[in-house]
């Protein structure tokens, strides 16, 4: 079996589990267990009904919409995660680079006007600029003051939502709406829908692309060899002579790119006008989805799919059931546990073809 | 004839990952004797320890004691039958005393309360019963290895071992500490006691042992009275082939001094002093041994030298350019290389292919990659070149590294270090726990590169490596370099009493 094989396999099996688990805690509080378990793995599904005019209607499709809106911004905020994991610096600040990169594309869109080609990459690269931007500071601080990644990244957190609501509340804000938000953001500067009655763009395309651009950064990329090296075996990294400090502080900062483009989606796709309520906490599900994909930026896409599909059934499961929709936040802790067990499920070396070499045991 | 205190009866044992360490392995123990198991790395001496001591289970024949199958499961049966294990990485309470460390787990109590008299007093009884002389009230942390070595065995000999594994005792011990060793064997076996010694030094096999088992590739290649083996003959058994004679020294002249190490200095974290004005050279074409017992200062100079540390006094330069405390690329970039100690802690990504290891000192200059960009197909052939030359058993460069051998890893390194004809190379422990023909090909690969004209610092716990290779040698000790000696003038036995601080005289300096 080959070793994607394997990674897939195993993913899944993770995901079984965590739903198995799962239902248990469900059967305990829940009188239909069955029934919000139904609607929890079915309900993000699109219906096929035939219509009373003999011909075939497509229902539900807002909810398929849901599904594929929140699966782009999982993408981008679970690349966001796995470029700094990789290294292993386990930067959690991918949150405040999301709120700081959708404020940065929604004041672009407003300040300047132009047609699309011009005002949507101009605010497309301000949201990856300060993401960038943003993951430098948490870098600059461990290279030079040896402070803790963990921590500065989940401070940070804090200081960027504050910006946020700072900037939309003082400077940004409409008076003319009826709720603390920016103006509409001009059109522009909105991205075109694809699906009808959905939020779904272009960046449906966009976000397998950047996975790609991911893993070639990764993995044909000199930079991308230290960011890897450095997380494999950080003692060997400095032996051999990668810039230790400019690759600690890069692998957090590129990462602030994709949670930049992360903003952009939100600001410039689903939002269309950011209020100064946006919950924070994207972030958290960007980590579930890397450890999900292990890292592996062509894993990502198919993780955070697999996720946003659970995100909204879970929606649907707390409508139709009387399973609240917490339900999903155990389920998202279970997830993390089995993915964080290392070595759960079956022994994966007995996958592994013999070995044409002894390994040495003594 | 009696029953053996332990028969090993085709004995196999086959780990998940396919390795069959143990082949068939036949072999007894009779009480009173000592008897050493020898082997390459690889051929399956731990293992027999391992299944011995209970830390792992056969998977196939069985193990008999006192003439009886025993299921020994668990660290905790083997010693209830009376088995003790002396690792070769000791395992003592530093901050205790002595008699504490010997009664840890078993302590004598008084109340509820550990009876420090009593486990005094019980802990001088015991030593004195096997000639073992200790201070049972002494600090572990202050104590030299072989006394430690001598503590962690009384430790065994308290829960009642009758029959004592030493895993390659001699490893870390000077050679006064060895025969020192020796000596507590003797008593040991005279008072009662059967001692398993495994080693892959065969001068101490005839020394110390009765009789020998060797093994290879997992089986047992020959049991016998060590007396009627000679050390050609054990060693053929070994590595199924006669041993070459060992390299020889360069006899031709030395070119001029390349490398200058000027009164290098070091502090670590803690306060305490590592390095002291430690001052050498080292001519093109040359190889300076630096003997001494481990922990006396070989680290930091290492660490320095390739400029992951930066000196807190003094540098070293080559072709007359400072290259410490400029961080390792600045190094790197003047021609300086090393291969560092542990393999798998600094020295290799296990996670990584072959190939990728092989570029990681030189990943960012052409043909490896271009414009910032990796080209896959030049580092596979790069590496494929280099498994050839080196002849690394492995099946492609995309093979993990950590699915390699020790020795086939570290031939990897030397590759890679050597890779871009350094100007100078430091070697520390190049040949540490690889098997013996890698060991001779490394030797030879560092001989050659001094043929070449490259200047070598090797630092060796192995003595005869030090002897064997240097065209000079310096001893450390306490971070100070108190002898220099040319090749040839000095022999284990006197630099083991600069080694130990028994005799300084000040450095020569050119």
């Amino acid at each position: 079996m080959t070793v994607l094989g394997r990674e897939i396999l195993r993913a899944m099996l993770v995901l079984a589990a965590a739903l198995a688990v799962g239902f248990i805690v469900t059967a305990l509080v829940s009188h239909e267990p069955l029934k919000a378990y139904r609607a929890l793995l079915t309900g993000a599904l699109p219906e096929f009904a035939r219509g009373a005019d003999g011909g075939w209607a497509v229902r539900r499709v807002t909810r398929m919409g849901a599904v594929l809106e929140e699966a782009i911004t999982l993408t981008f905020v679970g690349l966001a995660v796995a470029i700094p994991f990789q290294a292993r610096q386990f930067s959690i600040g991918a949150d405040g680079q999301v709120f700081l990169g959708a404020l940065a594309a929604a004041a672009v869109s407003l300040a300047i006007g132009g047609p699309p080609f011009v005002v949507i990459p101009a605010a497309c690269l301000a949201a990856m600029t300060a993401g960038f931007l943003w993951g430098l500071v948490p870098g600059l601080l461990k290279a030079r003051f040896d402070a803790n990644e963990i921590v500065t990244t989940l401070m940070l957190n804090i200081v960027a939502v504050q910006i946020y609501r700072l900037v939309i509340m003082d400077l940004m804000n409409d008076p003319a709406a009826g709720f603390l938000t920016t103006p509409a953001l001009p059109l522009p500067s909105v991205l075109q829908v694809m699906i009808a009655r959905t939020n779904v763009t272009a960046m449906l395309l966009w976000a397998p692309v950047a996975a790609f651009a991911a893993w070639l950064l990764m993995r044909r990329t000199t930079l991308g060899f230290e960011i890897r090296l450095m997380g494999e075996n950080p003692l060997f990294a400095a032996r051999a002579g990668v810039p230790i400090i400019r690759t600690t502080v890069l692998s957090i900062a590129l990462g602030g790119v994709f949670a930049g483009l992360a903003g952009f989606h939100i600001s410039n796709a689903l939002l269309k006008r950011l209020p100064v309520d946006l919950n924070p906490g994207i972030g958290f599900s960007g980590i579930v989805v890397a450890l999900i994909a292990r890292n592996n930026p062509l894993a990502v896409p198919f993780a955070a799919l697999a996720y946003a599909y659970l995100q909204v059934g879970a929606q649907v499961m707390e409508r139709t059931s009387d399973v609240s929709r917490e339900m999903v936040l155990i389920l998202q802790a279970l997830i993390v546990l089995f993915v964080a067990s290392d070595r759960f499920g079956p022994r994966l070396h007995a996958f592994r073809r013999t070995r044409p070499f002894r390994r040495r045991a003594a | 004839m009696t029953v053996p205190l332990v028969e090993f009866r085709d004995v196999s044992k086959l780990y998940p990952n396919g390795t069959l360490a143990n082949d068939g392995v036949s072999f007894t123990l009779q009480a009173g004797e000592i008897h050493a198991i020898v082997g390459e790395n690889g051929a399956g001496k731990s293992t027999v320890m391992k299944l011995l001591y209970g830390l792992e289970r056969p998977s196939g024949g069985m193990v008999l004691l006192d003439g009886v199958p025993a299921e020994l499961r668990h660290p905790r049966d083997a010693i209830a039958a009376g088995i003790g294990l002396v690792a070769q990485h000791l395992s003592l309470v530093p901050s205790f005393t002595a008699a504490e460390n010997i009664v840890l787990g078993h302590e004598p109590l008084h109340r509820g309360l550990v009876d420090q008299s009593r486990a005094i007093a019980e802990s001088l009884a015991l030593a004195r019963r096997f000639g073992l002389e200790i201070d049972p009230q002494a600090h572990v942390a202050d104590l030299s290895l072989g006394m430690r070595q001598r503590i962690e065995i009384l430790k065994t000999l308290y829960r009642g071992a009758r029959l004592l594994l030493l895993d390659e005792p001699t490893a870390v011990l000077t050679p006064q500490e060895i025969d020192g060793l020796f000596l507590a064997i003797r008593r040991l076996v005279a008072g009662g006691i059967t001692v398993v010694i495994i080693t892959h030094k065969l001068s101490e096999v005839k020394a110390i042992s009765d009789r020998v088992t060797v093994l290879r590739a997992g089986r047992v290649t020959g049991t016998a009275p060590t007396r009627e083996l000679d050390e050609a003959a054990i060693a053929e058994m070994m590595v199924g082939r006669s041993l070459m004679p060992p390299p020889n020294r360069s006899t031709g002249p030395r070119g001029r001094t390349l490398v200058e190490a000027d009164r290098l200095s070091f502090v670590n974290g803690q306060g305490s002093v590592r390095l002291r004005d430690a001052s050498f050279h080292i001519a093109a074409g040359e190889i300076l041994g630096i003997a001494g017992v481990e922990g006396n200062g070989q680290n930091s100079l290492a660490r320095i030298l390739s400029g992951i540390a930066d000196p807190c006094a003094g540098e070293a330069r080559i072709h007359g350019h400072a290259f410490t405390g400029r961080g390792v690329r600045h190094a790197r970039r003047l021609g300086v290389a090393a291969v560092s100690e542990d393999r798998l802690h600094d020295a290799a990504a296990a996670a990584f292919s072959i190939a990728d290891n092989l570029i990681a000192t030189d990943y960012f200059k052409p043909p490896q990659s271009r414009l910032g960009f990796l080209r896959p197909g030049a580092i596979a052939t790069k590496a494929q070149e280099v498994i050839q030359r080196f002849s690394v058993r492995a099946a492609s460069s995309a093979v993990r590294m950590g699915a390699l051998s020790g020795g086939n890893m570290q031939k990897l390194i030397l590759a890679r270090e050597l890779a871009g004809e350094p100007a100078f190379l430091i070697a520390s422990q190049p040949t540490r726990g690889v098997d013996i023909g890698a060991a001779r090909f490394l030797r030879g690969e560092l001989l050659a590169l001094r043929d070449r004209g490259g200047a070598i610092l090797l630092i060796s716990a192995d003595l005869e490596e030090i002897l064997a290779l240097s065209d000079r040698i310096a001893v450390l000790f306490k971070g100070e370099i108190t002898a220099e000696f040319e090749a040839g003038t000095a022999d284990e036995r006197e630099l083991g009493l600069y080694m130990t601080g028994l005799q300084r005289r000040p450095a020569v300096v050119a």
